[in-house]
């Protein structure tokens, strides 16, 4: 009885002050609540919003200290280490994308050199892994696309949406690297994605 | 027997004439034109827009209240500064918005004493008990930002004062999801709603 009587004045106690800390609300749609000493009116308010587009590659494939260290070096420039085909598997692309007048976007990928003669790189859209975090319309590119330095689309027309920042958020990359001839990338190689 | 009936009658009524409560005005001025700049947007890809938000000037809207003026045929008889100066009570103001669209969030504030009482001095300041505490105004949530609701059935205290006041000014700031579509303004309503009450 002496315990009960106890964990009773606890509960008041937490219900007490979780009342006490919540925000006080009212039912404003009810005259009665204001007719009496009080009033209401309202004005009319405008918020004019920008578009954004912004996109990212998390973590960057090309910079030291990232890639699965399994695969290929992580630095551009540097040759790949095996013959065979390598995969990059940890890549994910984030993006922001606020709309202009509900115009949809696209993303595009290419590269800023040439890929060298020998060499294939290709990336594909791992379809059905969009992440775990953020909120937006998928509409990857199914398949793989060679790279060169003419734009490819990578995600076709999309309405506004965030991804989530981050590994394990947004599209989720899969690179195949094809060198047979262990042919070196040149020094300032990039893959480059365009949110337009 | 009756002259004790007549002071219960007296004093029964000068208790209900001191515990009405008056009936004021709300005025609400200025008009919320807020505009987005590159610098409030999301810089770091992936992120919500509402991860950022921008903030209006601290005056966009100016809130007053005041007590009517008591008008006996035709004639004043009490202005609303001498109304205002006979009779404090607590006033709370809630506030909430409509037709604002999904993942627009919209907060606001005040800061403590904000606003002018009205009169400048009044008779209840020089009270040596004053009932209802000193005339001046207390911001909810410490003064910080409050997410003001886009349902009126659950508008939220934002601050409340005692006293007539005037010029209170409001902040707000504004966080859009991207969801939200650029482009075209967003319009809606601001609705504050005061409740006065006797203590």
């Amino acid at each position: 009885m002496k315990y009960t009587f106890k964990y009773l004045i606890l509960v008041v106690f937490v219900i007490t002050t979780y009342n006490n800390f919540a925000q006080e609300t009212i039912n404003a749609y009810d005259p009665n609540s204001f007719i009496l000493g009080g009033d209401q009116k309202s004005v009319p308010a405008t918020v004019n919003l920008l578009p954004v587009a912004i996109i990212d590659v998390e973590p960057d494939p090309f910079s030291a200290n990232t890639g699965s260290g399994t695969v290929i070096s992580a630095e551009a420039g540097l040759p790949v280490t095996s013959g065979a085909a390598a995969d990059l598997d940890n890549i994910w692309l984030n993006f922001t994308q606020r709309s202009n007048n509900y115009q949809p976007s696209r993303i595009y990928v290419s590269t800023n050199q040439p890929v060298p003669a020998g060499m294939t790189i290709k990336v594909e859209i791992e379809i059905g892994n969009y992440g775990v975090e953020g909120d937006f319309p998928a509409n990857p590119r199914y398949g793989q696309i060679t790279l060169s330095q003419a734009e490819e689309i990578i995600v076709y027309d999309f309405a506004s949406g965030y991804t989530g920042d981050g590994v394990n958020n947004g599209y989720h990359l899969i690179y195949t690297i094809e060198n047979p001839g262990s042919v070196s990338l040149p020094d300032g190689f990039e893959v480059q994605y365009r949110i337009k | 027997m009756k002259k004790y009936t007549l002071i219960t009658i007296f004093l029964i009524n000068t208790y209900l004439s001191f515990g009405q409560i008056l009936p004021g005005t709300l005025d609400v001025s200025g008009f919320p034109n807020i505009s987005q700049t590159i610098n409030d947007l999301v810089s770091e890809a992936g992120l919500d827009d509402t991860s950022v938000g921008f903030e209006s000037n601290f005056d966009t809207n100016l809130i007053t209240f005041t007590l009517d003026p008591t008008i006996l045929m035709g004639i004043t008889a009490a202005s609303t500064e001498q109304n205002c100066d006979a009779n404090v009570f607590r006033y709370s103001v809630y506030m909430y918005t409509s037709y604002v669209p999904d993942g627009f969030i919209i907060e606001a504030k005040t800061t403590f004493d904000s606003g002018f009482g009205l009169p400048a001095v009044s008779t209840y300041d020089t009270l040596p008990i004053q009932p209802l505490g000193p005339r001046g105004l207390t911001p909810e949530n410490g003064g910080n930002y409050i997410t003001i609701p886009r349902d009126g059935a659950s508008a939220i205290k934002v601050f409340e004062f005692v006293g007539c006041r005037e010029d209170i000014p409001i902040q707000f700031r504004i966080k859009p999801s991207v969801k939200v579509v650029g482009g075209n303004p967003v319009n809606f309503d601001v609705y504050y709603t005061v409740v006065g009450s006797l203590n």
